[in-house]
């Protein structure tokens, strides 16, 4: 499968892949995106199996990536990785159609409780 | 006057989960309070809160805490870490912290994406704004601060 890592921290696009790895998803194809517009640019140009996105980006937050993804047309799973995590950021973000919401920071083993279903 | 809205102890188990999960996952140099709000530091990163309540958070630190965090993170070599690494990763602490905050704030909050300087904390001034609370500490034998700062005008207004 290929994975689209959306994060403007380089470092943090770097922790998301060491910990796909050590949560056992290390095998995946990765791509990235360093703001909102390269997510939505590469969700679309890369067609990704699943995106995992931060929330606070330049360009375009990553709840915008997601709406304008949908409004496109475009149904990839789709969830957030972020510091950021208000009851009203989870309903937003599961009303634009967000498979999963992970809190930074974050651990090995909350990626394989979300992924495992996932990506199997 | 009352509790503020984010206390020290709020901030001390904040910077538990990121120490836990980045900076010391193998629980052998955790950050030690000894809150000395006077503690000099040498790099510092904001993120800004606004929508319901207004105001800061910083995290500050001496440039080798800095340049240690982005080794942790990054998996290297402090002698390793390149200085763009060293400003995203006081960014990024700031805005784990601050995302942290806001969940703690009333509902409505917006966070700014992060600012970095690599001077002291004082080098940043925040008008009328004030401290409301703050943990102090040493990590590994550097210097590491994270605050909150609140909007005099907020406060009175609220």
């Amino acid at each position: 499968m290929k994975i689209l890592i959306a994060d403007d921290s380089r470092v943090m696009r770097q922790i998301v892949t060491r910990t796909l790895r050590q949560a056992g998803f290390g095998d995946h194809d990765l791509v990235e995106a360093a703001d909102g517009q390269q997510a939505f640019d590469n969700a679309v140009a890369e067609k990704p199996d699943l995106v995992i996105s931060d929330w606070n980006m330049p360009e375009m937050t990553g709840i915008e990536v997601l709406r304008k993804l949908r409004a496109a047309g475009n149904d990839v799973k789709f969830g957030f990785v972020t510091s950021e995590c208000t009851p009203e950021m989870q309903q937003a973000a599961e009303a634009a159609g967000s498979a999963f919401f992970i809190v930074k920071p974050f651990t090995a083993e909350r990626f394989d409780e979300v992924f495992s279903p996932i990506l199997g | 006057m009352s509790e503020p809205v984010v206390t020290e102890g709020d901030l001390a188990e904040m910077a538990e989960q990121v120490w836990v999960s980045y900076l010391d996952p193998e629980g052998i140099s955790p950050l030690v309070p000894h809150g000395d709000v006077k503690q000099l530091s040498e790099v510092h990163s904001t993120v800004s809160i606004t929508g319901s309540w207004h105001g800061h958070l910083v995290f500050a630190s001496s440039q080798n805490a800095a340049r240690k965090a982005a080794a942790a993170f990054l998996a290297m070599e402090p002698d390793e870490v390149a200085q763009e690494d060293i400003s995203d990763v006081l960014g990024e602490l700031a805005n784990i912290v601050g995302g942290n905050v806001k969940a703690m704030l009333p509902a409505g909050c917006f966070l700014s994406l992060p600012t970095v300087v690599l001077a002291p904390d004082t080098a940043s001034y925040y008008p009328a704004a004030e401290r409301i609370s703050g943990l102090y500490g040493i990590w590994d034998g550097e210097p590491v601060s994270i605050s909150m700062w609140q909007s005099v005008k907020a406060e009175a207004s609220a």
